[in-house]
């Protein structure tokens, strides 16, 4: 994973996570047949190692927000800021690249021969040499939960569905982000994998990597990301702490979101919601 | 029964173990049957032999809306009466806007014009796309394709709706829609089978059938499942969120009377004085 001697360009050590400056983007697809406004003017930011979940209903945007901030598009106003160094040069693109995006259904891009060469093709396009290559492969992999030694020679078809899963995210944390980017990565898998990959987004955050995860699963946005960023047809809704308390209108209600269980389980007891555990295990906790 | 199976094998070419073996299902008008197994375990493969897709390696008996799945002419006739809806809605959807789309099963069974137009906009209207029927499909969002794909396999009256993990890409407000609509087609007399990853969509199913590598390892009332923890986490599965806390709780010493599957549940075993 990346230290705090990585930085971009000679500057003074960043910390592990990149820190996010969202001001006012806007995008829209030019294709259709009439224009399709993506993105209005959305603002937010991130700290560094902070977590970030990113809700909104089908079609308000989160997909291409995220495909923004990793650049694979281009704003048409507005700006990201990364590390608060705004875009263009040398040094903003070096940024750039230290922010993975893990796409939905990510194992649709699985294509190599062995799962090592496919975890590899990252490192190797961003021009790293081996033994360099070969350690993020063998970090990312065990960090995925796909020990090396069992999996490195392996077909990756020939893997279950969610050791595919596990082995798309590893391809792109062999590329030490230190802003990863997450499109709906529960969809599809069964309850166990789901554990499994909460666990290790935990424990990247854990090391102090930023964290933005889009998904519709609000109980596991609630136990992983600190804030909220709500988008309703490309504008924001709400942005930043999750603000749930007793007496203030509840902020999902009105882009149809229900309240995480946890969040409702505490309202229901007469507790304070702002105080709701994040996981089942805190809330036996608090209850036993 | 509409739909009857007993004895069914499956197994994909080139394969070296069946995909599903000695399969038994029985589901009738208004029923609503779960199937939940870990990825891998057969559960979109028995979706598609139900709807007629695949060809049974082998069965005492696979009957579907009264026809017979181990004959060509039987699964093409099941093709008709039982909906399938996939995972990936991109598989699913064909032309060049969403009306179209929710048309095209309708133009191939050669309904007239006007009871054509009338249905499509019927479905529309059901699963709030009206604003985007003449919407390309690769510009809709994924939850926006899968409530197309379903407008698009329920414009043929069906009798039996296989589902296979239809909110898996849906956001909640999706999500609401499509479990609104499977119980009213529920109230409708369809039958239904479920596949899911969802437990708490699994809570409201007047059965569930579990897989695991292929077979039947559970197959009856849903509570009763969950209640067998260890075999839950044996198949890979977990519970509905009041399930988990509940096994929570009993593992610090508070154990709550019968397990609760939903807050109200939860709230009312909490409410017992320990």
């Amino acid at each position: 994973m990346p230290t705090a001697e990585s930085s971009a360009h000679g500057r003074a050590p960043s910390p592990l996570g990149m820190a996010v400056d969202c001001r006012a983007v806007s995008f829209s697809y030019e294709e259709a047949r009439s224009p399709i406004c993506a993105l209005r003017q959305v603002s937010f930011t991130l700290r560094p190692g902070g977590s970030l979940a990113l809700l909104g209903a089908s079609g308000s945007g989160k997909s291409t927000l995220l495909a923004v901030l990793r650049g694979l598009d281009e704003t048409e106003a507005g700006v990201v800021l990364l590390d608060g160094m705004e875009p263009g040069g040398a040094a903003y693109e070096a940024l750039r690249r230290q922010v993975g995006l893990v796409f939905q259904v990510p194992e649709l891009q699985l294509f190599a021969m062995t799962a090592r060469d496919d975890v590899a093709f990252g490192p190797r396009c961003l021009g790293w040499e081996e033994p360099a290559v070969g350690d993020a492969v063998e970090e990312a992999m065990t960090l995925a939960g796909l020990p090396p030694s069992e999996f490195a020679e392996r077909h990756p078809y020939a893997l279950s569905g969610g050791e595919q899963r596990r082995l798309a995210l590893a391809g792109v944390l062999a590329m030490r982000p230190r802003l990863l980017l997450l499109d709906e990565p529960f969809v599809s898998l069964d309850p166990v994998t789901r554990r499994e990959l909460v666990a290790i987004l935990i424990r990247l955050r854990q090391r102090g990597v930023t964290l933005m995860l889009a998904t519709h699963d609000i109980d596991l946005a609630w136990e992983l990301c600190d804030e909220l960023l709500l988008l309703e047809q490309g504008r924001v809704l709400a942005a930043g702490p999750w603000g749930f308390d007793a007496a203030s209108a509840r902020p999902l209600a009105g882009a149809r979101l229900k309240e995480p269980f946890l969040v409702q389980l505490w309202r229901r007891l007469g507790r304070d919601p702002a105080s709701a555990p994040r996981s089942a295990a805190e809330a036996a906790e608090a209850l036993a | 029964m509409l739909v009857s199976i007993s004895g069914l094998h499956y197994r994909y070419p080139g394969a070296r173990a069946d995909a599903l073996a000695d399969l038994e299902l029985g589901i009738g008008p208004g029923e609503l049957l779960a199937v939940v197994g870990a990825n891998g375990s057969g559960k979109s493969t028995l979706a598609r032999l139900i709807g007629g897709l695949e060809k049974p390696g082998a069965a005492r008996h696979a009957i579907a809306c009264g026809h017979d799945l181990l004959t060509l002419a039987g699964r093409q006739r099941a093709r008709r009466d039982v909906g399938v809806l996939f995972q990936n809605p991109d598989n699913q959807l064909v032309a060049d806007c969403v009306e179209d789309d929710i048309a095209f099963g309708l133009e191939n069974l050669c309904w007239p014009p006007d009871d054509m137009q009338a249905r499509v906009d019927e479905m529309l209207c059901r699963f709030e796309l009206s604003d985007l029927r003449q919407r390309e499909p690769h510009l809709l969002s994924g939850g926006q394709k899968q409530r197309a794909a379903l407008a698009g396999v329920l414009a043929i009256p069906r009798q039996v709706l296989v589902l296979d993990e239809p909110t898996a890409m849906l956001d909640p407000g999706g999500r609401a829609e499509v479990l609104a609509a499977v119980d009213d087609l529920r109230a409708d007399g369809l039958a239904i089978v479920y596949v899911t990853q969802e437990m708490d969509e699994v809570v409201g199913a007047d059965r569930v059938l579990a897989l695991e590598h292929g077979t039947a390892v559970f197959a009856g009332p849903v509570a009763e499942l969950f209640a067998d923890v260890d075999l839950v986490r044996r198949l890979g599965l977990g519970l509905p969120a009041a399930g988990e806390l509940a096994v929570a709780l009993a593992g610090r010493g508070r154990v709550l009377r019968g397990l609760p599957l939903t807050l109200d549940a939860l709230v009312e075993a909490l409410a017992v004085a320990t």
